[in-house]
């Protein structure tokens, strides 16, 4: 166990100039497990070398190892189908999407269709694309797969009349998949030709082919319905350098889309839209503060004295890299501090250093002190009430970091150059915190943690819980799921573990096919107290059969715990099994790593068990044939919209 | 020659996953296990990634022609890294 880890560590941490021999080692040592057929070793150490910033053939590699492993490993993550539409040669690419998703902890079954027919799969109710059920079907094409473009001589009606035409082709084919497999999308975007025939001209002429494809990618955008996720393949041609993405020459012999080593940034970018979709995005960043936040170590050098803001270089990168943090969190990344330090110390230059782009009101939870960072991080990880794999953890300190690793494998350590101008680059390539939707509860959920932790000083000083619940004028709004809260609750659907009865994730496609389907009962719940508006908390999908009202699922945002709120929802959920003539709820717990909490869910709420399996999952009856008395709660109801 | 051999063959272990190849001038295609169109391109990848050289269009397929063999591969190599 050690011997590996040391390995894996010295590579994870190697110079450019050892990669190459580190990695080798590594790969070797992996070999061993493998003979050894210590599989789970294996696969875990396997899952720690695949990173974005692999070159392609030590990715393939990787990649072989992988599928040494097949078979022999469990994953318990989430799992998905996923089927990939391809216009270009799709081999490369979904064989690299595979390696990270596995990497991830994803349990994901991949179909590649035949390279240049996607549209005959899509079109053909016979093709192996249905017969597949796929939940996410990723349409990977390129400006190959545009119909061609207009004369030069066009103008910009001619211009738009192409584009609206070739927008309509590709929405017609989202439509005929929604229809057919009620799934989510994830539709490439184009990249434009690297030449432009017009010189500088091409931006401003209308029917040049650059500036076509940026009108293109600009109407998918805005245009694309909610269960197609447009994936940005002209900004990664753009980050690329549209020279280097455009190495046209294995276009031509093997229809590769893109320069070969820019395969494994291209393929990590389509994972990371699929691990969002899954859950498995990260939630929070931790970072330290010497010489991470600021330069030089509050403690020694005093507030006057850390490199921060105007009058050096290097105080400038700081503020940038803190700038960048304050925009994870504005637009819903939460954000921890993790300092070896005393906390008045460490609470020093937030409150008083004039150039801090960070306050302290932006960070949800603040640990300063001299325990070892990995407890800490737990410590974090709990009070916050995320998974550990939620994550990410930024330190200068190299040492730190590879403890962290050691001793709390499932948090994301990225390695951070010495310079912090290279700190937003070095975080930003993971993609670590990819949204497929925002929200405007996304805003301001800063807010409600911060809002949490004053919760909790409350609630120590109410005396009985009961009457903080009753001091906390609790009202809730309950809704069935429509077009204006659709990306809320599939967000919720996505992401919550602990409070989630079934875990089963459903993508806003697969959502809205039900929302349409008049068995399905769909309920929506957001919750506000005197401390603020939680927003949309706790949704339910429930499906009605004869005299049984199903609930398939039931979950809640963890914030709002204890509160009550499934007491109140039950009563509601009662109601409007009795209004469809329903005789009884039945109620299901599967468990998973994550959801112990809510294992006596349904026993707390009076249920009764009728039947459990051999994998701990159980269900739950309530008759309602005798007539219903609502639990007592502390939650008033406001009509929707009032 | 003999040194950019050595790297090459170092190259056909990686790509091939097989640490036992020996490359000699004459073989081809077909004296190596999985070396088909796919598995080609991952060569021609790694090759160019490796020695930092960029093959022509035409060479990237041609290099397995009828005709072809390990040794056009090292004098292409070598006429591209200039040692020729």
């Amino acid at each position: 166990m050690g011997r590996l880890e040391e390995i894996l560590e010295e590579y994870l941490t190697a110079s450019p100039a050892r990669k190459r021999d580190c990695f080798n080692l590594a790969v070797k040592a992996l070999k061993a497990e493998l003979a050894a057929e210590r599989f789970e070793e294996a696969a875990s150490g396997l899952a720690r070398m695949v990173a974005v910033d692999l070159d392609y053939p030590s990715a393939r590699t990787l990649i072989g190892l992988r599928e040494r492993l097949q078979g022999r490993v469990d994953t318990t993550g989430p799992s998905a189908r996923l089927a990939i539409l391809g216009g270009f040669t799709t081999t490369q690419l979904a064989s690299l999407i595979e390696l990270f998703l596995f990497a991830a902890g994803a349990k994901v079954e991949i179909l590649e269709s035949e390279y240049g027919i996607f549209r005959q799969d899509i079109l053909d109710p016979n093709s192996p694309l249905y017969r597949f059920h796929p939940n996410l079907v990723y349409i990977a094409v390129g400006r190959h797969d545009l119909r061609t473009l207009p004369s030069l001589g066009e103008d910009a009606q001619g211009a738009r009349e192409w584009m609206d035409t070739e927008f309509s082709q590709w929405a017609g084919l989202w439509e005929v998949l929604q229809d057919r497999l009620g799934c989510q999308i994830i539709q490439n975007n184009f990249d434009p030709p690297p030449w432009r025939v017009l010189g500088n001209y091409e931006t401003t002429h209308p029917s040049s082919p650059s500036r076509l494809i940026q009108d293109l990618n600009r109407k998918l955008a805005d245009e694309a319905p909610a269960h197609v996720l447009v994936h940005d393949v002209g900004e990664l041609a753009a980050a690329a350098g549209r020279w280097a993405w455009g190495d046209t020459r294995y276009y031509f012999e093997a229809k590769l889309p893109c320069a070969p080593e820019l395969l494994v940034d291209y393929a990590h970018s389509v994972a990371s839209l699929v691990l969002s979709q899954l859950g498995l995005g990260k939630k929070c960043l931790v970072t330290d503060l010497d010489n991470t936040l600021w330069g030089g170590v509050i403690g020694d050098d005093g507030l006057g004295g850390i490199r921060l803001g105007h009058g050096s270089g290097e105080g400038e990168a700081y503020v940038e890299f803190q700038r960048h943090l304050k925009g994870l969190q504005s637009r819903g990344v939460i954000l921890a501090v993790c300092s070896k330090n005393s906390e008045e110390l460490a609470r020093e230059p937030f409150e008083k250093h004039p150039e801090m782009a960070l306050r302290l009101e932006d960070i949800s939870c603040f640990v300063a002190n001299w325990e070892d960072k990995a407890a800490n991080l737990r410590a974090i990880a709990r009070t916050l009430d995320i998974g550990l794999n939620s994550l990410v953890f930024v330190d200068d300190n190299p040492m730190e970091r590879a403890l962290v690793r050691r001793l709390a494998p499932e948090v994301a350590v990225p390695e951070i150059p010495e310079d912090p101008a290279g700190f937003i680059r070095a975080l930003e390539k993971h993609r670590y915190f990819q949204v497929t939707s925002l929200a405007g509860e996304d805003f301001r959920r800063t807010d409600f943690y911060r809002a949490n932790a004053e919760r909790r000083e409350a609630e120590s000083a109410a005396g009985s819980l009961d009457e903080f619940l009753g001091s906390l004028r609790m009202t809730a709004k309950v809704a069935p799921i429509d077009s204006t809260n659709l990306e809320r609750c599939v967000q919720l659907i996505q992401r919550s573990n602990q409070f989630n009865l079934t875990t089963r994730r459903r993508a806003s496609g697969e959502v809205l096919a039900l929302v349409e389907d008049s068995r399905w009962v769909t309920v929506a719940v957001s919750l506000a107290d005197r401390f603020g508006d939680h927003g949309l908390i706790s949704v339910v999908l429930a499906r009605l059969e004869g005299e049984v009202f199903r609930i398939d699922t039931w979950l809640m945002s963890c914030r709002v715990l204890k509160r009550g709120v499934e007491r109140f929802l039950l009563n509601h959920l009662v109601s409007e099994a009795g209004k469809r003539g329903a005789e009884k709820l039945i109620g299901e717990y599967i468990p998973t790593a994550k959801n112990g909490l809510v294992r006596d869910h349904y026993s707390d709420l009076g249920f009764t068990r009728i039947g459990e399996e051999q994998d701990g999952s159980s269900r739950w009856e309530l008759d309602i044939t005798g007539g219903w008395t609502p639990l007592p709660t502390h939650i008033e109801e406001m009509q929707a919209n009032g | 020659m003999d040194e950019l051999r050595a790297q090459l063959q170092e190259v056909f272990r990686e790509v091939f996953d097989d640490e036992e190849i020996a490359l000699r001038d004459e073989m081809t295609g077909n004296d190596i296990e999985g070396w088909d169109s796919l598995m080609h391109l991952n060569l021609i990848i790694a090759v160019e990634s490796r020695f930092g050289v960029k093959f022509a269009t035409s060479e990237i397929s041609n290099l397995r022609n009828d005709g072809e063999n390990v040794g056009s591969m090292v004098s292409l190599l070598a006429k591209k890294l200039g040692r020729g």
